[in-house]
């Protein structure tokens, strides 16, 4: 309890009147952080639950770490892969020189470190740079740093490419707290995700960086496309001869970025998520059913020109973004919509725009940072009508 | 009179600005401030514009129908601006290439036609030129202001002289794409707004509802 | 207006019918009818006269520009320009021909100097529609203006050859400047365009544009095989037809490869720079 203690004698001076008054945000967010909030709701409406705010970060950041783990090894392995040809350089190889591990790409143990030499650098540059203006925000605004900024970190690091350069990643996240979320109020008034936001940022600002075949794995002289980037120019059918089967997309031995290559991981989180109740099952539900019907009808509608009509549902499902957005982008409940019945319709535009766009749009092969941003945009709209709705039909009810 | 011609100058920049207080202009204020030298050459065309469309209308305000009233602003704005765009063609032309169809467009400028409305018709032709003036430079001064950002961070380079040297032309500045594209205005002005606004808090707007919020202890 | 108004109204033009015609005008308040016709139409004369002037006295000047324009590129793709010359006299130095595309003969039936391009292009009767149309122009021009360019001796040192086609965003116009061997590319320019700005738009790009200098159209080992292409790789056969895409632009690069390659094939240039090839120009 020594720590307790300490907590409980430095109070004083950060609470009102105080000496550090100005810097309670800080001291909240530490505490907060080790123990259990002290404060409970006074005021009337009590919800008696067993989640609380904090919990719920706490489980979407656990969900993730399948996608951590796996993200770590296929980094490594793609990036082993590809020195084997190309040859090592830089400080990371330096490192795993000295380690005297090597780069053998079947060691999964030497894919995971180098992996992680990849990730950390990313991760600590995005908490550093995304904590500094959480910090600066607590503060002037006077309220407390929210355990929020730890799912975005997270997610916000899983969906960049390994390759990129950190000052990138410091300028995407910093757009991605101010003008996705603090600008707006903070946690629970932002209508966009704030991880996608710094990521479509650097999407647009540094597209170079962003997209293309030499990004994906972090060696130079490599070239690789992603799966989408096949299917958009030459259609799912051309995958297997660049040694992409459907069973590599599923498990995540493909390019792509850091966490997102996985499906199965993906998945695996769904599950950890559905169960405890964090994820709302109609999101997912809708947006794999709008994903697939759309796939479906365009796979019958067909095109000469376009061989990525023929993409079929289950390949859309494992390419690119889709699992990793439908799983922690799509469910999450601020950005989305709040009524049940609009949550369906939420998760199906999502669905519905990410195939349009990976298929119809030509700039852009992947679609599914776009389509969330959208749904995003659209959801209070369809709460709106689903209200609407609603107060008709109790209208009518009533008459 | 109740303004002097100074104040008449110096409000529309800051107190009373079209675009960051009233929000007016912003179509073309996306559309033309990728490059600095595009954005002054739009500012000066809406400045002439607005002075000179306010000062006519102020010539002849008693003279206006009042049921034909706006169709007359319209028909002195929109030649005014037929002519501007003439004389780009003829003396600018590389500029009126980039400006395209967002020099016709000044006929829409919500504050060519707010400050006729609103001044012109009921002041004499001085203050309303100088009116004109002052707030076509407001539009001009943020114009610039994005401009200047924008050409900064997205190219490299001020009224096309290279300050950072880009990567594509072997130098060591990353290039910022989201600013070249127009979207990206409205980023500058939200944060521009943000910055006058905090600067001059009065300029705050009241709130149109207010969040309820429950006391915790 | 009620009808005190207007009691009024006539009462004052009695009282004023000895004033001058313009001073009962304006005296008139505005809202009479006959007063909102005549300023309504007052002012249509006067706008539409000051608008009318201004565009016949500056459209001498507006034409000069937009030719200028077009010749600025003409000269630069050349190679000839330099800042701050006078295009119009360095322009003087090339020849324009109307060039009949499926034979490669130059045609007298209309004036180089006048022929418009783009208009000839979606003239129905003047371009043929495309099945197989790899530069996705949808309609292809018959005629179009080539510049030859000469030595002072009179023998051909370049030939300028307009080529457009879609990107990713909008169709891309240029001039394709080529070597008197008519096989040796001297340059690429693009004069209109609207890709992605650091992206698409790196066309404009004098590192990229250089990249274009002595490439070779076609292999050289008799077959003539057409084998320039804009891509990641360089084809089989060799970096002298390979000129690196653009990064990060894909599908502007496609399009520059597509357009590059059909003008240049049997169907576009091909036959004049056969002839070009056998010193016949």
């Amino acid at each position: 309890m020594g720590l307790r203690s300490f907590f409980d004698r430095i109070e004083p001076s950060f609470e009102k009147g105080g000496k550090y008054e100005r810097y309670f945000p800080l001291y909240e967010m530490v505490e907060s952080f080790l123990f259990t909030p002290k404060t409970v709701t006074t005021a009337a409406p009590h919800a008696r639950s067993y989640i609380d705010m904090k919990r719920i970060m706490t489980y979407v950041v656990i969900a993730t770490i399948p996608c951590i783990l796996f993200g770590l090894y296929n980094t490594g392995l793609q990036t082993n892969l590809a020195i084997a040809e190309h040859g090592a350089s830089g400080w990371r190889a330096a490192i795993i020189d000295g380690l005297g591990i090597g780069f053998n790409a079947s060691n999964p143990l030497a894919n995971m470190l180098h992996g992680l030499l990849y990730f950390l650098p990313i991760y600590i540059v995005t908490l550093v740079a995304g904590g500094f203006w959480e910090v600066l925000f607590a503060t002037v605004r006077r309220h407390e740093v929210n355990e929020g900024f730890l799912v975005t970190s997270m997610l916000y690091t899983l969906i960049l490419p390994a390759s990129t350069p950190l000052w990138q990643v410091a300028l995407g996240i910093s757009f991605g707290v101010v003008i996705g979320k603090e600008v707006f109020g903070g946690t629970g008034k932002n209508f966009l995700n704030p991880a996608l936001v710094g990521r479509a940022f650097l999407y647009f600002a540094y597209p170079a960086y962003m997209s293309g075949d030499t990004i994906w794995t972090p060696v130079d002289g490599f070239s690789g496309a992603t799966a989408l980037a096949v299917s958009a120019s030459e259609g799912a059918a051309a995958l297997p001869e660049y040694g992409i089967t459907w069973m590599d997309a599923f498990v995540g031995t493909i390019q792509g970025c850091i966490g997102e290559t996985s499906t199965i991981a993906c998945l695996i989180g769904l599950a950890f998520l559905l169960a405890t109740r964090i994820a709302n099952y109609r999101m997912v539900v809708g947006c794999l059913l709008g994903m697939i019907a759309f796939s479906s009808l365009l796979n019958w509608i067909g095109s000469d020109t376009n061989p990525a009509f023929a993409t079929p549902w289950y390949w859309h499902l494992v390419m690119g973004g889709y699992a990793f957005g439908l799983v922690f982008m799509v469910t999450e409940p601020v950005s989305g919509s709040h009524t049940n019945l609009g949550r369906y319709f939420y998760g199906a535009l999502i669905g519905f725009m990410v195939v349009m766009i990976r298929v119809i749009n030509p700039a852009f092969p992947e679609g599914m940072m776009l389509a969330i941003l959208f749904g995003n945009v659209f959801a209070p709209l369809i709460d709106y009508f689903v209200v609407q709705a609603n107060i008709r039909r109790r209208a009518r009810r009533n008459v | 009179m109740a303004q002097t011609y100074r104040n008449m100058l110096v409000d529309p920049m800051v107190d009373n600005n079209p675009i960051t207080l009233q929000v007016l202009g912003i179509c073309s204020a996306l559309a033309v401030t990728s490059s600095l030298q595009v954005a002054m050459v739009m500012a000066i065309a809406v400045t002439l514009v607005t002075a000179f469309s306010s000062m006519f209308i102020s010539v002849i305000r008693n003279q206006i129908p009042s049921s034909i009233r706006i169709i007359v602003q319209m028909i002195i704005i929109a030649s005014l601006v037929i002519v501007v765009d003439q004389v780009l063609k003829a003396y600018a032309y590389e500029i009126s290439k980039t400006l395209s169809v967002f020099v016709g467009l000044i006929i829409t400028n919500c504050i060519v036609m707010g400050r006729a409305e609103a001044f012109a018709m009921k002041n004499p032709p001085v203050a309303s030129f100088v009116d004109g003036i002052g707030n076509g430079m407001g539009y001009g001064l943020i114009l610039m202001l994005v401009g200047f950002i924008r050409e900064l961070f997205g190219s490299g380079s001020i009224f096309g002289v290279t300050i950072l040297e880009t990567v594509n032309n072997g130098g060591w500045y990353v290039p910022n794409g989201l600013l070249l594209l127009p979207p990206s205005a409205f980023f500058v002005i939200g944060l521009l707004i943000w910055a006058f606004r905090s600067w001059k808090p009065e300029q705050v707007e009241e709130r149109e509802y207010r969040i309820q919020t429950v006391e915790s202890h | 207006m009620s009808d005190k108004d207007l009691e009024t109204n006539t009462g004052a033009d009695a009282a004023s019918s000895n004033k001058g015609l313009i001073r009962r005008f304006l005296d008139t308040p505005p809202d009479n009818t006959s007063k909102t016709v005549t300023v309504a139409v007052a002012l249509c004369l006067v706008a539409s006269m000051v608008v009318s002037a201004a565009a016949v006295s500056l459209r001498p000047i507006q034409e000069r520009n937009s030719a200028l324009d077009k010749q600025v590129n003409i000269v630069q793709v050349a190679g000839r320009y330099e800042p701050g010359m006078d295009v119009a006299e360095a322009f003087a130095d090339f020849e324009p021909h109307v060039l009949e595309l499926a034979t490669g003969e130059f045609t007298e039936e209309f004036d180089a100097y006048e022929f418009d391009d783009r208009a000839a292009a979606s003239d129905l009767t003047l371009s043929t529609p495309l099945e197989d149309d790899p530069a996705s122009i949808g309609r292809q021009a018959n005629y179009v203006t080539v510049y030859l360019l000469r030595n002072d001796d009179g023998s051909l040192d370049k030939v300028i050859l307009p080529v457009y086609g879609y990107g990713l965003w909008s169709t891309l116009y240029g001039f394709m400047a080529i070597e008197e061997d008519g096989n040796t590319i001297y340059g690429l320019q693009f004069y209109e365009h609207a890709e992605t700005p650091g992206l698409g738009a790196e066309v404009d790009n004098p590192r990229w544009k250089a990249l274009w200098r002595d490439k070779k159209l076609r292999t050289e080992d008799g077959e003539g095989e057409l084998a320039i292409t804009v891509a990641k790789t360089p084809p089989p056969q060799g970096r002298e037809y390979f000129v690196d895409a653009l990064s990060g632009a894909t599908l502007t690069s496609r399009g520059v490869d597509g357009l590059v390659r059909f003008w240049m094939s049997e169907r576009g240039f091909e036959p004049f720079l056969e002839r070009v090839k056998a010193g016949e120009i």
